[in-house]
């Protein structure tokens, strides 16, 4: 999943300053999992809002809502209404940058700011703590390496490592809490009987699938505009 | 009732007239005694009577047991109606009854099911007689249950509060002798007969005739009179019951050196209470199991002894009463005096030569309707049921009175629904496992060697501290934590990580089952997506409530720096501090209480929202160190402060303004200590 951490408090006020009515709008998906930007996290955020506008002496109303994700178009249509309805001149979204974007490109004229930095995709390696294991590089090769992602898990995103940045099993960059990937890809064909593949250089990755292509889209053709929903078909 | 799960607690299945039990223990614990009367008179007109005497099935299944020991529940009820008795008295006057319905109810016999028939159907509009034998009203709980474990003053409360909804009670006036059945089913529309088991069972044996022989009921109804039988120095008393054992017990009080109980059954087949027996041995009462009687013996018409012969079998393969004897093991204990309680039967004399049918001394009628032989005459309480206990006599009258209203109603007999009572059934093992345990609160009996010379109560109620601590053992069963149906959740497994029993899971969305389920709040306190509440003490519409206790201060009135305290409601020893506050006294204070069950139940919003409403300083109150209920409570609430603390800091509130204090010895003598505190150190910050 997508994960995201919450930004300082006072960079999103920072943002808030030239605006009246403002929707604090949490997301029930990935964020609320990572404990960044659910609705819990809305209430705090909107709360300590007002509490800062008030000290400040700052008239401006701070509403908050929660949409089960915002990065599907049925969920975030009743807010966009509610936008609309009442008047709201700015949405601070604690969805990923997904809910950012997803929003600015339907509510027109009203700003979106970000209220939480969107990190990586990982997994809950443990109560509290996320840690990386995917880069999203559209070409996955996790099938030569027993499974475990050189690209999201090396600092230097090595096909072909160790580096010598390899001690005791941890990695250089951050010997603390990182492990070397390779090390434990090591570990992991060994078990698996495959240490031998390990002879084999992996080729040159094609990165044209991550973002040197431009930007990706993912089609499925079988319910993609179908055409009775269009009214084509009737 | 049972609104939150529709599964009943343990306790309140095993009432017989289905106290809701955690809800009056729930407003014990916040200080509302007059609110738990009100919880206790809704289904039980007996409760003083209950809190003395009840043999507490709800504390037989509380689900505590698991864990440590049942929640002294009898006590608690005790506590509740002493502690409320001016309420009481004003209560009685605002009852509210229905419409007159121009019909007439005869009840005969006053004991707990006749007048809670009789309370009941008052209520209803009917006009109610009752027709007591005797001086006083209130059966066997007047005249047959020993003064020190049943106060006259007790029943008479209870007594006082039936009467007031305005039934006629006519004393002195037996239904037979002193007006005639047939001319009272003339009378009246319906007829309850109510007489319970007013007689003891006699023996034929030989010698039974000397003088020296008594019957238990009459002996204890001349006791309760203030009489004193004749029992000289040894006294023997036939039965194994509870009666019995109040007629040992009430024997004993008479001065007699030697006071011996012999039984057919053995010590584990007694039918009295194990509690009794215990206290009743306690008093230097001696019991002889597996004995049955085979003769008095007698000297010039005296008793002087009794013979026994070994009981070998009190119930046969069908668990029927069918004792077997061994004729050659045999024995002889001298007594100046027998008393035989082995058993009850009405008296139904008054119902000679009257359509309604006795037979060999029991009234033919039909349990689930209530009804005798007769159209437009019904039954309750033991000469209904046989012998049982007070509560259920109690719940029989509630049937009596539901079948007569329906009765008058329509001119129908009402076959009673069988009520099927799903109940949450017993902790799980594992759950009780990691609960943390808390010594049931426990009152001391008066000293067996005083208890016995008089008929004081030996029992002394709960203080109003000891009601207190123990009211905060109840586990609150099945009124736990619940996802809220339109909440997002999101499974995010938050639940599943911080509850510290085990309980939480998630199957798609968060699951906690109510049969597992502690109360603690931890997983509401940290659900990011605010979707869990509990069934009860629920603290999930905190800001709101703050809203509610806040919006009619006037500002300009408030003395600052205003501090919303947070504060476990189970450190209170009184309710001073539990009671809602006036806004005069938070203006003038300058310090809102807001008390919670746990304080490491209260969410991140809840500690920064005060702020948001005008608080200058929050406050935290904890329980005493070690002294929380729940695993984990402490921690979690500790991180959740610090990461609080630094987004107040964030937010430019300052996170020293978010203090954290600990109970010291009582809430009482510590808090105003805090609060101070609280304030002072908040002017130094101003200050600087």
């Amino acid at each position: 999943m997508i994960v995201a951490d919450p930004k300082p408090f006072q960079q999103i006020r920072g943002f808030l300053e030239d605006y009246r009515k403002i929707l604090v709008l949490g997301c029930g998906t990935c964020v609320t999992v990572c404990l960044a930007g659910g609705e819990a996290q809305a209430e705090l955020l909107a709360s300590g809002l007002r509490i800062s506008f008030s000290k400040d002496g700052k008239e401006a109303t701070v509403l908050e809502d929660t949409v089960q994700r915002q990065c599907d178009e049925e969920f975030v249509l009743p807010v966009l209404e509610r936008v609309k309805r009442e008047g709201i001149d700015a949405v601070v979204t604690l969805a990923c940058g997904v809910g950012v974007n997803f929003l600015s490109d339907r509510i027109g004229a009203i700003p979106v700011f970000p209220g939480v930095n969107t990190t990586f995709y990982g997994g809950n390696v443990e109560p509290g703590l996320w840690s990386e294991m995917c880069a999203g590089c559209g070409d996955c090769i996790t099938h030569l390496t027993g499974g475990i992602c050189p690209i999201a898990r090396c600092s230097k995103h090595l096909l072909n490592g160790p580096c010598g940045g390899s001690e005791k099993g941890m990695c250089e960059v951050d010997p603390q809490n990182t492990e070397c990937v390779w090390q434990l890809i090591y570990e992991r064909m060994k078990l698996l009987g495959r240490l031998h593949e390990m002879q084999n250089l992996i080729p040159t990755k094609d990165w044209r699938p991550a973002m040197d292509g431009g930007v990706r889209r993912s089609v499925r053709e079988h319910i993609f505009r179908l055409q009775y929903k269009s009214g084509a078909g009737a | 009732m049972e609104k939150e799960s529709h599964l009943w607690a343990t306790c309140s299945a095993a009432c017989p007239v289905h106290t809701d039990t955690r809800e009056y223990v729930r407003r014990i614990s916040m200080g509302d005694y007059e609110g738990a009367l009100d919880v206790l008179l809704e289904v039980n007109p007996f409760p003083s009577v209950c809190g003395r005497i009840c043999h507490h099935p709800c504390e037989s299944q509380c689900r505590r047991q698991v864990i440590d020991a049942p929640v002294g529940l009898r006590l608690l009820k005790r506590f509740v109606v002493e502690n409320t008795r001016e309420y009481r008295v004003q209560r009685r006057r605002d009852t509210r009854k229905q419409p007159p319905k121009g019909k007439k109810v005869a009840v005969i016999g006053s004991g707990p099911s006749g007048l809670t028939a009789a309370r009941d159907l008052a209520l209803l509009g009917y006009q109610v007689t009752v027709f007591e034998k005797d001086s006083v009203l209130g059966g066997m709980l007047a005249h047959a249950i020993p003064r020190y474990r049943l106060p006259m003053d007790a029943l008479q409360e209870d007594i006082d509060d039936i009467l007031a909804v305005g039934i006629e009670a006519r004393l002195n006036c037996e239904v037979g002798k002193d007006v005639l059945f047939e001319s009272v089913k003339k009378e009246y529309d319906a007829v309850l007969i109510a007489v319970g088991l007013a007689e003891s069972h006699s023996l034929p044996i030989p010698g039974i005739g000397s003088k020296g022989v008594l019957l238990g009921i009459p002996f204890l109804w001349d006791v309760a009179n203030g009489e004193r039988p004749f029992l000289g120095d040894r006294v023997m008393v036939i039965g194994g019951g509870n009666v019995a054992v109040d007629v040992a017990r009430a024997a004993k009080r008479l001065g007699p050196s030697t006071v011996m109980m012999a039984c057919l059954e053995s010590r584990e087949e007694m039918p009295a209470w194990k509690w009794e027996i215990e206290e009743a041995e306690e008093e230097g009462i001696s019991i002889m199991n597996s004995w049955g009687p085979k003769a008095v013996l007698e000297r010039d018409g005296k008793t002087t002894g009794i013979e026994f012969k070994r009981c070998v079998r009190v119930f046969d393969e069908n668990k029927r009463f069918n004792p077997q004897y061994d004729e050659m093991e045999t024995t002889a204990v001298e007594a100046d005096s027998v008393i035989l309680t082995i058993g009850q039967k009405a008296n139904l004399d008054f119902l000679k030569g009257t359509p309604v049918t006795v037979d060999r001394g029991r009234l033919i009628c039909d349990r689930d309707s209530c009804t005798a032989t007769e159209r437009g005459v019904f039954t309750c309480g033991e000469v209904m049921t046989g012998p049982g206990s007070a509560i259920q006599a109690i719940a029989t009258g509630h049937d009596a009175a539901r079948a007569i209203h329906h009765f008058l109603e329509t001119g129908e007999t009402l076959k009673l629904p069988q009520v099927s009572v799903e109940t949450i059934g017993e902790l799980p093992a594992q759950t009780a496992a990691r609960a943390r345990r808390f010594d049931r609160v426990e009152v001391n009996l008066v000293e067996a060697s005083a208890r016995i010379r008089d008929f004081s109560p030996i029992e002394p109620g709960y203080t109003e501290a000891q009601a207190l601590a123990e009211a905060r053992r109840c586990l609150a069963c099945a009124t736990g934590a619940v996802l809220d149906s339109g909440a997002q959740c999101a499974g995010c497994l938050t639940c599943v990580r911080v509850c510290p029993f085990g309980v939480a899971t998630v199957e798609r969305t968060a699951v906690m089952p109510a049969q597992q389920c502690q109360t603690c709040g931890l997983c509401a306190a940290e659900c990011p997506a605010a979707g869990i509440a509990l069934a009860r003490f629920a603290t999930n519409k905190m800001k709101e409530n703050l809203e509610g206790f806040l919006k009619d201060c006037s500002p300009g009135a408030m003395k600052r720096p205003l501090v919303v305290s947070y504060c476990c409601m189970y450190e209170a020893t009184t309710r001073e501090y539990l009671r809602e506050q006036s806004q005069r006294e938070i203006e003038a204070t300058g310090i809102l209480r807001v008390m919670v069950p746990c304080v490491g139940r209260l969410s991140a919003i809840d500690l920064v929202s005060p702020f948001e409403l005008g608080a200058d300083r929050v406050a935290i109150i904890a329980c005493r160190e070690h002294g929380c209920m729940y695993t984990g409570a402490e921690e979690l609430l500790e991180r959740r402060i610090q990461m609080v603390r630094r987004f107040l800091d964030e937010v430019g509130v300052g996170g020293a303004s978010l203090q954290f204090y600990r109970t010291e010895t009582s809430a009482e003598a510590s808090w105003p200590r805090f609060w101070q505190d609280s304030k002072r150190v908040l002017g130094e910050l101003s200050a600087a």
